[in-house]
């Protein structure tokens, strides 16, 4: 008994020693020059919060990572160049024109286009991928609800038949949801475009892990909340792609990425705040760029019927007119974001920065008082102020609601914040039942209609804003108006009206800080939709 | 002996249908509506959307009848469909699970390793050097924010000294193994992939450290406490006045009596660890449960989480069962009770 108990005994330093050598064997060689070696360089590695990603099959794509992959996986018909979401550029088709029926775009595709597969593509697979999108009628079926029909002409000719050419549908089409795949390996993998896809499609288990597509990389596996691999597409009609593998590795917390891109672990690296930024600044090893979003924060007004004083525009006027947007941008996000007017970006057609300081809402203190005595309230009023627990490009709600308390109570006006979680935030904003809301924007694709449509078909009831009929007949003109010059002054006609009805105040679209490794040559950001083009990236 | 297990088991059932109805109606008085989440805007606007939405994930029937189908689907092996992710809860928990239970294994081990002969020490040697730096140790792993620990041992190992490999279970190039069991120490043993078997226990270092932290301070000053209370009996002072080596004494006299309460305290540890990494898996981007666990609850999933209180509620009175268990083994008394 004695003997036996003495033997299991294991000494204090033969113990430790024991646990330090475990430690240091485990670690010695666990950091295998992996960031020198031949696998890693020819590897591009980006980190980003993927979390939020539920699907990659394109024809269920509607969050906010997922279309980095499918942009690379697939390609659509027209795109948009980085920097320029006005003019349309061609993709997988050269040229397009409405046919004299006024009612038919006829797409033409470009010759040599091959799927990773090696096999050409065809109008068919276009159809295919269309008449998919329409059946599945998944969210992303909701953006092309005008498209009638859609036909092959011949193996490079598509026509599609709109059943209100009103209606935008060329932009909406740019986006990674609305893309060629392989019809023939999407079928043989359960895809269907039959009228009962819905129920019958059963692809995308597979489309999750892999792709069909003819992008420059190919989709080789996704663990969730862990990493999505992809592989060179080498029959890539742009030119051979820069590396052998994408990895798009998960990364939650914005510090574990600075870290990671510090130490040469990822090449970028997409979630940093903006004082993790500054601290990369004389890093020679990394460079910062910007890309300014079509992304906004703003605030809603309500024209809230447990509020009288909101209920008066004068009222809703004087809080545009006493907030300090400058001191905003300056202090919050590090001067990293530009101002639009109104429910339009700026970047897109009728909306520039010029425009926002002509007409837009500024920092006017006697204006604001002006405004307050106009509507009876000399003394100024007070309403409830509701934000999520959340940031967005490391601007937190909380501190911007805080900031426009300060402003606000400058002209009298008392804003009683009411922080609550985003859940209930939005159950409560969608039901109208808020009276002021701090929250978010991005649109599914750049046109301006999926913002315009959107301030005054749906925002307006959360605001209680009867949308007068001209601003209605407005809007419609402005979308139906092919020349982009001549709708460019549609556009700012809507805005106006936007401004006068006070009901939604825009604080900032982040010009997003991504970090960069200076090994990493051609990588495009973009702000239509899909974060990057990773076609032309390249080690150096 | 074997009523007491009956007893026991009889009771860990109607503990665990009790801890699914208090979820299932904590999580059914928030106001929020998950399905207005869950949809784009434009869906979320659509009236006809949202109810079709509702009725394909069964939000549309009385509560009762929710409750029922989710105990109906329990028997059937069957967690439903989760809101947040669309497909089966279960193949959530399949992909999500083996990454903490992997990660809360280590934790628990280390802190076992670590924390026993620790407390057993600072008791037998009172008030010396070593009693301190084990209050300290266990101070700090009680009082320190897991989410300020993991930033400072990342920091300092991975950023600044470059000891240690960065967050994630493997190494950015590394392609992950085919998942067996999805531990990936023991996917990568089983196929002898040693390169990646080290990549991947590597990574595990210093998450395993952080989320053993806490555990570990309350291992060792429960084992300290209850040391202390043993070595003051008189049958330690007995076996002392025999003229027994002090190692004999320790060992064979006073540890086994003080294994009681450590014993408790452990299987709630390890329990804890399993639902509690939600920090450390954050900061470690480490693909697991906890997240999981986070982002359900967020959004009111209510299949995803009444599955994780299930699984929670069954670990617990699981643990707490093998912990009566081992009452009667260790202490003969109990059973006779």
């Amino acid at each position: 008994m004695t003997e036996t108990k003495t033997k299991l005994t294991i000494g204090r330093r033969p113990f430790v020693a024991g646990a330090g050598g475990l430690l240091g064997a485990v670690l010695a060689g666990a950091r295998p020059a992996a960031a020198q070696n031949a696998a890693r360089k020819a590897t591009l590695v980006i980190g980003l919060d993927i979390s939020d990603s539920i699907s990659l099959d394109p024809a269920r794509v509607a969050q906010y990572s997922n279309p980095l992959p499918c942009h690379a996986a697939y390609d659509s018909l027209v795109t948009f160049s980085p920097g320029d979401y006005v003019n349309l550029k061609p993709s997988a088709a050269t040229e397009w024109k409405m046919l004299p029926d006024g009612k038919t775009l006829r797409f033409k595709l470009r010759q040599g286009v091959k799927f990773s597969s090696g096999k050409a593509m065809t109008a068919e697979d276009a159809r295919f991928s269309f008449q998919r999108v329409m059946n599945l009628k998944d969210q992303p079926q909701q953006y092309i609800a005008t498209i009638g029909s859609v036909k092959v002409v011949d193996d490079h000719t598509l026509d599609m038949e709109l059943t209100d050419p009103t209606q935008p549908i060329l932009t909406i089409i740019a986006a990674p949801e609305f893309i060629v795949m392989e019809k023939a390996v999407a079928i043989a993998h359960g895809a269907t475009d039959a009228a009962d896809a819905k129920t019958a499609d059963k692809a995308t288990t597979w489309l999750n892990n892999n792709s069909c597509g003819a992008g420059p990389y190919r989709l080789t596996g996704w663990q969730r909340n862990q990493s999505m691999q992809m592989v060179r597409n080498d029959h890539y009609w742009g030119g051979k792609p820069g590396y052998q593998r994408v990895l798009i590795r998960h990364m939650s917390e914005s510090a574990a990425q600075l870290l990671a891109i510090q130490r040469g672990d990822i090449d970028v690296a997409f979630n940093l705040i903006p004082e993790q930024v500054a601290a990369l600044k004389g890093n020679k090893d990394i460079r910062v760029e910007g890309a300014t979003s079509l992304d906004f924060i703003y605030m809603a007004v309500v024209n809230s019927p447990d509020n009288p004083a909101l209920q008066k525009k004068q009222a809703r006027q004087a809080i545009g007119y006493a907030i300090d947007y400058d001191g905003i941008i300056k202090n919050l996000i590090g001067g990293h974001a530009v101002r639009p007017t109104s429910f339009l970006p700026v970047g897109v057609n009728g909306s520039t920065e010029a425009l926002t300081k002509k007409i837009g809402f500024r920092e006017d203190l006697p204006r604001a008082k002006k405004l307050l005595a106009e509507a009876g309230l000399p003394d100024g009023f007070s309403f409830q102020l509701a934000y999520g627990k959340a940031a967005i490009a490391g601007v937190s709600y909380e501190n911007l609601a805080q900031k426009i308390q300060a402003d606000l109570a400058r002209v009298g006006i008392k804003a009683e914040l009411a922080p609550m979680d985003q859940l209930n935030l939005r159950t409560m904003y969608l039901g109208g039942k808020a009276q002021a809301v701090l929250t978010f924007w991005n649109p599914p694709a750049p046109e301006n209609l999926l913002w315009a449509a959107a301030s005054i078909d749906r925002v307006s009831k959360r605001v209680h804003w009867d949308v007068p009929a001209d601003v209605r007949a407005n809007v419609a003109a402005a979308a139906a108006e092919r020349d982009l010059a001549k709708s460019a002054v549609l556009w700012e006609k809507y805005q106006e009206s936007m401004i006068d009805a006070a009901n939604q105040i825009v604080l900032i679209q982040p010009i997003y800080q991504i970090a960069v490794r200076n090994s990493v040559r051609g990588l495009r950001l973009t702000a239509a939709g899909w974060m990057a083009e990773l076609d032309k990236a390249k080690p150096v | 002996m074997l009523r007491y297990i009956v007893s026991r088991l009889g009771i860990s059932v109607v503990m665990i249908l009790l801890a699914t109805v208090v979820i299932f109606l904590i999580a059914n008085t928030v106001p929020g509506d998950p399905v207005l989440m869950q949809l784009g805007d434009l869906a979320a606007s659509d009236p006809v959307r949202v109810a079709e939405f509702r009725a394909h994930m069964g939000l549309d029937l009385p509560l009762w009848h929710r409750y029922w189908i989710f105990l109906s689907g329990l028997l059937h092996g069957d967690f439903g469909e989760s809101i947040v992710s669309r497909r089966p809860v279960l193949q959530d928990l399949i992909e999500y699970a083996p990454a903490t239970v992997e990660l809360a294994s280590i934790s628990f081990v280390l802190s076992l390793v670590v924390g026993l002969p620790l407390g057993v020490l600072a008791a037998v040697r009172r008030d010396s050097w070593i009693d301190h730096v084990a209050r300290f140790i266990s101070l700090i792993g009680v009082s320190a924010p897991t989410f300020w620990l993991a930033f400072v041992v990342l920091a300092v190992f991975y950023g600044w000294l470059d000891w240690a490999p960065g967050p994630g279970r493997l190494d950015p190039v590394s392609f992950p193994p085919t998942p067996i069991t999805g531990l990936l120490l023991i996917d990568t043993a089983w196929v002898g992939d040693w390169a990646t078997f080290r990549d991947a226990a590597a990574h595990l270092v210093l998450p395993s450290i952080v989320l053993a932290g806490s555990t570990l301070g309350l291992i060792t000053r429960t084992t300290r406490a209850a040391m202390l209370e043993s070595l003051s009996q008189d049958y330690v002072r007995v076996a002392r006045a025999k003229g027994l080596r002090r190692r004999v004494v320790v060992n064979g006299h006073a540890l086994p009596n003080a294994m009681l309460p450590v014993v408790t305290l452990g299987g709630l540890a390890y329990a804890n660890l399993l639902a509690g990494a939600v920090m450390t898996e954050t900061v470690f981007s480490w693909p697991g449960l906890g997240r999981y666990t986070f982002t359900s609850a967020v959004a009111v999933d209510f299949p995803a989480i009444m599955a994780i209180t299930t699984i929670v509620a069954v670990v617990f009175v699981a643990v707490n069962f093998l912990v009566d268990l081992s009452y009667a083994l260790l202490d003969p008394r109990v059973a006779k009770r």
